[in-house]
């Protein structure tokens, strides 16, 4: 446990190495990443061991301390990182070792291995923070890794676009955190979680001030995490390398925000409100987003939309009070997220193609590849006894045994649409026969190996916590050091078999729609072709937000550019002409004659002594 | 006083000022039986001098307060905490010295032994008690500071340099003897403590107005030192005649002399004195204390340093000339916490000219790596810097960061300290805080012109190659400064742990 800042030094070293060496190691960087990835990943299982073991750990020191003020730096070990560092380090560790073959043309292939280096010692030192400075910190440096990664083909117009709106929507979210982060050391006087929870605890903190500073929290983490109303970077974030969404989507940056609440929860918990709004949101965004995900026709962009309305499900979880449920969530997503990526990035790999009209037929050349999609596919569609089946379970026990029915009823609703719209995926690529100019090669086993370690997981990942027999990560879970509420969850058998049902027939009227196609297509899509339309154009979020806010801007800004060119630029002018003046004359002064030096020091002097002389009532 | 008293003082606490003495009388002979020879053992002759006393000054941490020679001479925390800076300053100018460069071609051994004299007169202005002997040490800086500026004989500049200096410094030193005859005239005394318990008596408080105006005098002198204005105009013209390791003498070594000075001679005696201001209070009427009276025109004068620094420094196109006014603003940051009158005031200014020796003496490195043939030194000499020396530029970027007080940099922590030191009196000082904020806002932009240089500015001159040296104290300057903006907590608490600073005014 005392060599735990080893995890995140290894990946920056790893960066550091890949940023100074870049030109003599060139394609050996991906060898370097791996091997630092790798380790950071022994070292995190470690942890988890040492854990299990001796319990939580938290070393603190003081960074600055001045009068009142004390700003301290730490490291913490606690059931929810331990199992966060793994997660992490391992889906780093496969990416890395992925991207050696995917990225294996690409003329920034060294530099690629650094941006994962410093992506994954962002996201592991965000895990370790013991206080909200720390937090905050690695929570910006995880947005500027994501910049750079997803505009990493920085020569593609859309990936440039895409970069700068995955950065400044959320750092809109981040304003929320930041100003959470203010009111809460105001209120509390420290920025520890310890010392805010027990402050909070203690009821230092009025009722409203909780409730507004969860929501604040909630707003940054709805930005990273890609919650409406502030998803709409996460799709266009797809224009970054594949293995790049892979590590974004399972376990860093959109992780982020789900963590953060996670983390908070003591503070979430102390109000109804807070609870709710995440609540809301999260089933709102789980429903909007598997909607939107039926209709689109590209194959990451689906998953983009399904890893949005799958961090909905964990949204809504934490706000029913399903901590366990949450994190439970997180970790199965985290692994057959991971692989569903990595299995579209080896069928972009082959095809060239990201369109899954134009795909088809590739379950016969890409066995391999075919075989992990589908397991990923069952997991995310919550088919019995896949991973996806058991975490789903516990989500929608939480949120019945919670009482919110109509919650229970969006994410029965998702459940469905997920199943579906995966499917729908899953047989337009693979199923059918098509001909092809092209020779179609399977990827190699750089590629390949990861899936399979991932494919494992996402099968087996489930039993680490059922009601059958043994919630082993729930009460391993409650053994954390802060005040989280766990809620006992009590809820029918039916609900399992009703879910069981439901994704079976999700599944089922994808096979019969576009592998069977014994049901048209378009049958549904005839009568409700507006429907299909608000779908397909996501609802029209971007074309909203473009003319609200940006046409609005546009107005907005030419009234400012106006006021900026004539009454700021005039400030301006004139405060820059007086500083320049001044310094105009304070040149002039120093003429370089040791007469005037001398005389203006006196000059002074006397002026002193006449002031005090006269205000200190010397002639009177 | 007999010989056998002299020999019950405890000698082995001035064993730092002895060694520098040794060491810069064994050097002027061993200048003056040695022909022209390499100077490169002068050197290291001194720089194990330095070195020896900074040890013996390590092994004095742990004792308390000791004070000899009839209570002139006094070594405490605050005198160590200072000696410590000047000796850590002066060896880093020493080995900006180390002969490869040509800009020190006609200089003779006395440039060796004047900086050791020179740093033996700051050593005696922190550690002295007694009007007297800080008055001598004060005039053993100066005056082998004003030798060493025009130690270039032959330098027209240098020459004018060094005329200016002394005419300036001569009316400084006036007007400081002028204030410190009041004192003594009203007290008595010479020695600080003395004065500190006369200045309750009955002629002083008849006199308030006379200690006020003595105080001022002394402190108007004494601002000369620092480069405060109205006394900070002979500082670009002398920064800018003087070889640059000496320039960095002064902007570094001298002003901690001058702080220490000024610290000790205005705080200790004058810390219960009486002042002009009436306060009423229910049980009748009284007079604030001597401190709270001056420090409007303390507040003056630290808000004008600060802009007239910076501002002027704007217009710069020397390079010495711009850290010269740059060096005049820090010294305006540093009288911030003197106006606020925190209890912070010690740790505060030792901790901000701590990080101010690193940085600055680190810049004023990098000129003197940047000088070539005499040429002067400008803004466009740093131009295409990265391509020439990565080193230089990357160095020279942590220092400026510093300087700006960029976040991760011993300035920053530095500049953070004073600003809480203004905000944690009471009342809180804002108006001191908001002339702070603007001359840093000020700063970044010549601070940040140099960056465009370096960086973005095409140059077709030849790398640049510097001295073993100037390597030494870039490399050292720079990680510290890195070290201590990202852990603070390690020069925090080698303060608290050895530098009770307090015990500056007990007797």
């Amino acid at each position: 446990m005392d060599y735990v800042w080893l995890i995140p030094v290894l990946p920056l070293l790893s960066f550091l190495i890949i940023l100074f060496t870049r030109p003599v190691i060139y394609k050996k960087a991906g060898i370097v990443g791996t091997l630092f990835s790798g380790a950071a990943f022994v070292g995190a299982l470690i942890v988890l061991f040492s854990h299990l073991e001796n319990g939580n750990f938290l070393v603190e020191g003081n960074w600055l301390s001045i009068h009142a003020l004390t700003l301290t730096v730490g490291l913490e070990v606690n059931p929810l990182n331990a199992l966060m560092l793994v997660i992490v380090t391992l889906v780093s560790f496969l990416v890395h070792m992925y991207s050696m073959g995917y990225m294996a043309d690409d003329e920034r292939f060294a530099t690629f291995f650094g941006y994962l280096g410093l992506f994954t010692f962002s996201m592991t030192a965000l895990v370790l923070s013991p206080n909200l400075l720390q937090i905050y910190f690695f929570w910006e440096l995880v947005g500027v890794c994501s910049f750079l990664l997803v505009g990493f083909y920085f020569y593609k117009p859309e990936a440039k676009a895409a970069a700068k709106k995955a950065f400044i929507v959320t750092r809109i979210g981040d304003v929320g955190l930041l100003v959470a982060i203010f009111l809460l050391y105001w209120q509390t006087g420290t920025l520890e979680l310890d010392g805010i929870f027990s402050a909070a605890e203690a009821g230092e903190l009025t009722p409203a001030m909780i409730t507004l500073t969860a929501i604040l929290i909630f707003v940054g983490a709805v930005g990273k995490s890609g919650q409406f109303p502030l998803h709409t970077w996460l799709p266009d974030a797809m224009e970054g390398p594949t293995p790049v969404s892979a590590l974004i989507h399972a376990a860093t940056m959109v992780a982020a925000g789900v963590y953060l609440v996670a983390v908070m929860f003591p503070l979430f918990t102390a109000s109804d409100v807070a609870m709710m709004t995440v609540a809301i949101t999260g089933g709102v965004t789980a429903v909007f987003a598997a909607t939107i995900a039926l209709v689109q026709n590209d194959i990451k962009r689906i998953l983009a939309y399904s890893t949005i309305s799958q961090l909905g499900y964990m949204m809504l979880a934490l706000g029913t009070a399903g901590y366990t449920a949450a994190v439970f969530h997180l970790t199965t997503h985290a692994f057959f997220k991971a692989l569903l990526f990595l299995a579209a990035g080896s069928v972009i790999h082959a095809a060239h193609e990201q369109n899954i009209h134009k795909l088809g037929g590739l379950g016969k050349k890409l066995k391999g590849t075919a075989l992990l999609f589908l397991i990923g596919s069952l997991a995310i569609a919550g088919f019995p006894l896949f991973s996806g089946f058991f975490s789903k379970d516990e989500i929608l026990a939480s949120a019945f045994s919670n009482g919110s029915y109509i919650l229970f009823g969006l994410a029965l609703l998702t459940a469905f649409l997920t199943a579906f719209y995966m499917f729908r995926l899953y047989f337009l690529v693979f199923s059918g026969e098509r001909e092809r100019n092209e020779e179609i090669k399977e990827s190699p086993r750089t590629m390949l190996i990861p899936m399979m370690v991932l494919a494992v997981l996402a099968v087996f990942s489930g039993f680490i916590h059922t009601h059958w027999f043994g919630t082993f990560l729930g009460d391993w879970l409650e053994t954390t050091p802060y005040p989280v509420l766990f809620s006992s969850i009590d809820a029918p058998y039916w609900i399992m078999i009703l879910a069981s049902a439901l994704s079976i027939g999700g599944i089922a009227l994808a096979w019969f729609m576009y592998a069977k196609q014994s049901i048209p297509r378009n049958w549904l899509y005839g009568s409700m072709k507006e429907v299909h339309h608000v779908l397909y154009r996501k609802y029209y979020v971007d074309e909203l937000y473009r003319t609200v806010f940006v046409k609005g801007l546009y107005a907005l800004s030419y009234f400012w550019s106006y006021f900026d060119r004539f009454i700021v630029e005039g400030g301006a002018t004139a405060v820059k002409g007086l500083v320049s003046q001044l310094g105009k004359t304070g040149v002039k002064v120093q003429s370089g004659q040791v007469q005037t030096y001398s005389a203006v020091a006196f000059s002074g002097l006397v002026l002193v002594l006449l002031v005090i002389a006269a205000l200190g009532g010397y002639f009177q | 006083m007999n010989m056998s008293t002299l020999m019950q003082y405890n000698w082995g606490s001035m064993m730092p000022e002895f060694i520098i003495l040794i060491t810069a009388v064994t050097i002027s002979l061993i200048d003056l039986f040695t022909t022209k020879k390499s100077r490169t053992m002068l050197v290291w002759f001194a720089l194990a001098g330095v070195g020896l006393a900074t040890i013996f000054l390590f092994l004095q941490l742990d004792d308390g307060v000791v004070s000899i020679l009839g209570e002139t001479f006094r070594l405490d925390s605050f005198a160590k905490a200072f000696k410590l800076l000047m000796l850590i300053g002066t060896g880093f100018v020493l080995l900006l010295g180390l002969p490869s460069k040509d800009d020190l071609k006609d200089v003779k051994g006395e440039y060796y032994y004047l900086i050791l004299t020179a740093l033996l007169g700051g050593m005696m202005m922190a550690s002295s008690a007694d009007l007297i002997t800080l008055f001598v040490g004060l005039e053993l800086l100066s005056l082998s500071s004003y030798i060493l500026v025009g130690i270039r004989k032959t330098n027209h500049f240098a020459n004018e340099a060094a005329f200016k200096y002394l005419v300036n410094g001569g009316i400084a030193t006036a007007i400081t003897l002028f204030g410190m005859s009041y004192v003594y005239g009203l007290s008595g005394e010479t020695n600080l403590y003395a004065i500190q318990s006369a200045m309750a008596s009955d002629i002083v408080s008849d006199n308030r107005f006379l200690i006020v105006f003595a105080f001022l005098m002394i402190f108007i002198g004494l601002i000369f030192k620092i480069a405060a204005a109205p006394f900070h105009m002979w500082a670009p013209d002398v920064y800018q005649g003087a070889e640059t390791p000496v320039t960095a003498f002064l902007s570094v070594v001298s002003k901690t002399a001058g702080f220490a000075i000024i610290l000790r001679l205005l705080m200790v005696p004058f810390v219960f004195a009486p002042g002009t201001g009436k306060v009423i209070t229910p049980e009748g009427m009284s007079f604030e204390s001597l401190l709270v009276s001056v420090r409007p025109y303390i507040a003056i004068i630290a808000i004008l340093t600060i802009i007239i620094g910076n501002i002027i420094a704007l217009r710069q196109l020397n390079a010495k000339r711009l850290f010269a006014y740059s060096s005049i603003a820090h010294a305006g940051y540093i009288l911030i916490p003197f106006a606020a009158l925190s209890e912070m005031v010690f740790e505060v200014v030792w901790f901000y000219l701590l990080a101010y020796l690193l940085m600055n003496l680190g810049a004023f490195a990098v000129i003197h790596a940047v000088t070539k043939e005499r040429e002067d030194v400008t803004i466009a000499s740093f131009a295409g810097m990265f391509r020439r020396s990565p080193f230089i530029a990357i160095t020279m970027t942590i220092f400026l960061l510093s300087l700006a007080g960029i976040p991760f940099t011993a300035g920053f922590i530095g500049k953070f300290e004073i600003f809480m030191s203004a905000l944690g009196t009471e009342p809180k000082r804002y108006f001191l805080t908001a002339a702070m904020l603007l001359g840093t806002v000020l700063s970044y932009v010549y601070y940040f012109g140099l960056f465009v240089q370096m960086y973005f500015r095409p140059s077709d001159k030849k790398p640049i190659t510097i001295s073993a040296g100037v390597t030494a104290v870039l490399t050292i300057t720079a990680t510290a400064t890195l070290v201590i903006g990202i852990f603070p907590s390690t020069a925090l608490t080698f303060i608290q742990e050895y530098f009770q600073f307090m015990e500056v005014f007990n007797q």
